[in-house]
């Protein structure tokens, strides 16, 4: 194909062992383009909704967007998606590095898993050929030895793999690619294990083409001079993801202690992206043709925590095993992310399930005796690294905390599910609503749960973008305002939800022009999309999967901040302010076309194309 | 209270007392060491004919030289700051977030970016310090 697609889709059944190939018509990959949009088409369309998400019938999909593989900045992307076994509703994830590409040059755009294997297995996709084979070797090794064992044939090969949490079910495990990029959120590795599927590997050499070769040099020549112009990009390459830690500490964006303090300057320095860089960095690592490079790549020599050089803590986990357990200690950040890493956990619900077991061991709702005689105090790394593995495991007191925050407090009873900050089932990633109410919402309504990447509205309410080609929006927002925040919201989806369907990077799209997406595009696809056809798949998209949430019993008593949130700080930026949650999410609704029990109108249904679910919805 | 017309001596002179009068400021800032030089580009209808240079200059929680000089001055700051008057005008009046207008590239940052990121408090400090000088912009006249 000539068109960034590769033209064919993989369905794998595990179950019998048989792998065949399928097509998606033109008319369709127009309307959800690719990555989850797309999968969440056709789960819509193929898929018992209410199967068990650990089941055979829940199907694991794979997605790379038209973008992939392009060479293009920032689109190494691809999506993963599944009934989340972590929330029971619409789960996906999405990560760089090279794998999407990989896939895509080995001749797909998608691959659907579903069923189960009778044994452990291995899919190995090559040049246009599937190959199902025995996992014998890997089960029970983590990601990095599996990736090793699975390289040792082929070097050249990119690898997705689970650990032993996947395994062992642990509702919030990851997948990794090729040790340094995870599909990390809502519990999709999983999936991956309750079929039995301990890797996914690729290898092809055919590049996609595009069909305006012309205009595609020319955009990426302006991608490649805006990159390079862009501050953001800059202190990304400099300091990674971590690099917003300072401001965001003055900013009240830094959750500490379990939501329940507004400033800690002293931990945050001691945490931050300069400290990052100044310490432990060893180089900066790059996604696929990503001039960015934003990946840190770390080693810690000396110390209770050493480390062998490898992929370093993003942003959220040193806030997660950092900030929101009051622990400063750099080092114990960094080995706590490699055990995250090596067993296949989410590091933001891993840190924060042990931020709410810290903060119940200190209150007396989990006692000594219940934790394995552990000491949970704050800040003691000592027992988190011990935790991790017994967590991986399902051991003891890690089996409980294996099912998640919410589940874990459920078990403990008393008023511990108030320590839990979530929204439907997904912790809270690591941006505090009472420093943006814009986020909160964004929480509210995000699609797979309490999410910071299904949508643009931190680079838009934090002033790291200005898009006013696209839509009306403030250069600097007050944080603090929830009047008029949910046209912001709104907007800030339709656009960055088409980071995950394109396949690009949120970084990269947050650095580029919007006419330097759109082109690009329209040239390797040769559509012709202009600005309101780009925010209008966006739109679609939100609205597919908040109608499969709907169709899961997600309403309006599912769209809310948790108590955490809606407590005041005493101290910091966010001091003294809590979203309106009754506003933002009432005026929300009318701009989004809900009714105000939160179910999608059977016009927005129809005006956005989507009549199949509109048939589902309102039989 | 007095007013200083923006980008002249007097006005650089108002702001420098500001700042060392500011505990608060030598307590965020005891860590900075370097100058900041700041480039206003022309805008010839908001009365702003050829570009502006300042020169500041800070040290420990200290202030040190404060100057409206030439362009080649402007090249020895550890920091050269570049954005037009528009956008150093909405600065000053805090009606734009000096960290916000870096990101969006309406400010252009030549030197350490990661010592800026790391001191960010110290920066925002001294802007809120400029919003304390009664100023009479160019275009204001």
């Amino acid at each position: 194909m000539q068109n960034g697609y590769s033209g064919k889709f993989l369905q794998v059944d595990l179950t019998d062992g048989v792998c065949s190939d399928f097509t998606i018509k033109e008319e369709r990959l127009k309307k959800f383009i690719g990555g989850s949009s797309l999968a969440a088409s056709l789960y819509l369309e193929r898929f018992d909704l209410h199967a068990n998400p650990l089941s055979a019938e829940n199907p694991l999909m794979l997605m790379n967007g038209p973008m992939v593989g392009s060479g293009f900045p920032g689109s190494s992307r691809f999506a993963m998606a599944a009934k989340s076994p972590q929330t029971g509703i619409w789960g996906e994830a999405a990560c760089g590095g090279n794998f999407g590409p990989e896939l895509k040059r080995a001749g797909y755009d998608g691959v659907v898993i579903t069923g189960k294997s009778p044994r452990p297995v291995i899919l190995s996709i090559n040049n246009n050929q599937a190959e199902i084979s025995s996992a014998a070797d890997c089960w029970g090794t983590d990601i990095y030895e599996t990736t090793d064992l699975l390289k040792a044939a082929d070097k050249n090969i990119k690898v997705m793999a689970i650990g032993q949490a996947g395994e062992n079910l642990v509702k919030f495990s990851s997948i990794g690619n090729d040790k340094a990029h995870y599909i990390g959120r809502t519990g999709l590795g999983a999936v991956m294990g309750s079929k039995n599927l301990k890797a996914i590997t690729a290898r092809g050499n055919q590049a996609p083409g595009k069909v305006n070769e012309e205009k595609y040099k020319k955009t990426f020549k302006a991608a490649i001079s805006e990159i390079k112009d862009s501050a953001f990009a800059e202190s990304l390459h400099l300091m990674g993801s971590d690099a917003i830690m300072d401001l965001g500490m003055m900013n009240g964006d830094v959750p500490i202690k379990n939501w329940s303090i507004g400033e800690d300057f002293e931990l945050s320095s001691k945490l931050s992206g300069p400290t990052l860089t100044e310490t432990y960095l060893t180089k900066a690592h790059a996604c696929s043709n990503c001039p960015v490079a934003c990946k840190r790549v770390v080693a810690v020599k000396d110390g209770p925590y050493q480390t062998e050089e490898g992929p370093g803590p993003e942003y959220e986990t040193c806030c997660s095993f950092g900030t929101m357990i009051m622990n400063s200690d750099l080092a114990a950040v960094i080995k706590a992310n490699e055990l995250c890493n090596r067993y296949g956990m989410d590091t933001i619900s891993a840190g924060a399930t042990i931020a709410v077991a810290m903060d119940l061991y200190e209150k007396g709702i989990i006692s000594a005796g219940a934790a394995d005689h552990l000491d949970l105090a704050w800040g003691n790394m000592e027992t988190v690294i011990v935790l991790l593995g017994k967590i991986a495991r399902r051991e003891g007191f890690g089996d409980i905390l294996a099912n998640g925050s919410i589940s874990a407090a459920t078990h403990f009873g008393a008023n511990a599910l108030d320590y839990v900050a979530h929204v439907k089932g997904l912790d809270l990633p690591m941006h505090d609503p009472r420093g943006y109410h814009g986020m909160g919402l964004a929480y509210m309504m995000s699609n797979r749960g309490a999410c910071h990447l299904q949508h643009a509205a931190m680079g838009m309410e934090q002033g790291m973008v200005s898009w006013p080609q696209l839509f009306e929006m403030k250069e600097d927002y007050d944080g603090k305002t929830s009047q008029g925040k949910a046209q912001m919201v709104f907007d800030s989806e339709n656009y960055g939800i088409l980071g995950n369907s394109l396949s690009l990077c949120h970084y990269v799209l947050y650095c580029l022009k919007p006419e330097t997406v759109r082109d690009a595009f329209n040239a390797i696809t040769g559509y012709n999309f202009a600005f309101k056809d780009l925010l209008e798949c966006g739109a679609r998209d939100w609205t597919l999967k908040r109608g499969i949430n709907n169709l899961l019993g997600i309403t309006v008593k599912d769209d809310v901040l948790p108590k955490k949130i809606l407590t005041a700080l005493r101290e910091g930026a966010g001091a003294d302010s809590v979203p309106n949650m009754k506003l933002l999410r009432d005026e929300y609704y009318t701009i989004r076309g809900l009714t105000p029990g939160g179910m999608v109108r059977q016009e927005k249904l129809l005006e956005l194309g989507l009549p199949e679910l509109k048939e589902k919805l309102y039989k | 209270m007095a007013t200083y017309n923006a980008f002249t001596q007097e006005w650089l002179d108002a702001w420098k007392q500001k700042i060392a009068e500011s505990q608060e400021y030598k307590e965020i800032a005891k860590d900075w060491e370097g100058s900041v030089a700041l480039i206003c580009n022309a805008d010839p209808p908001k009365n702003v004919p050829k570009p502006v240079y300042l020169f500041t200059d800070y040290w420990h929680g200290d202030v040190r030289d404060f100057l409206v000089c030439d362009g080649a001055k402007t090249q020895t700051g550890n920091f050269i700051m570049t954005g037009d008057y528009a956008r150093w005008k909405q600065i000053a009046k805090k009606e734009l977030d000096a960290t916000k207008a870096l990101m969006q590239g309406k400010l252009k940052l030549k030197g350490d970016l990661t010592y800026v990121v790391r001191n960010v408090k110290t920066v925002n400090k001294v802007i809120d310090l400029l919003t304390e000088v009664n100023t009479v912009w160019p275009d204001d006249v």
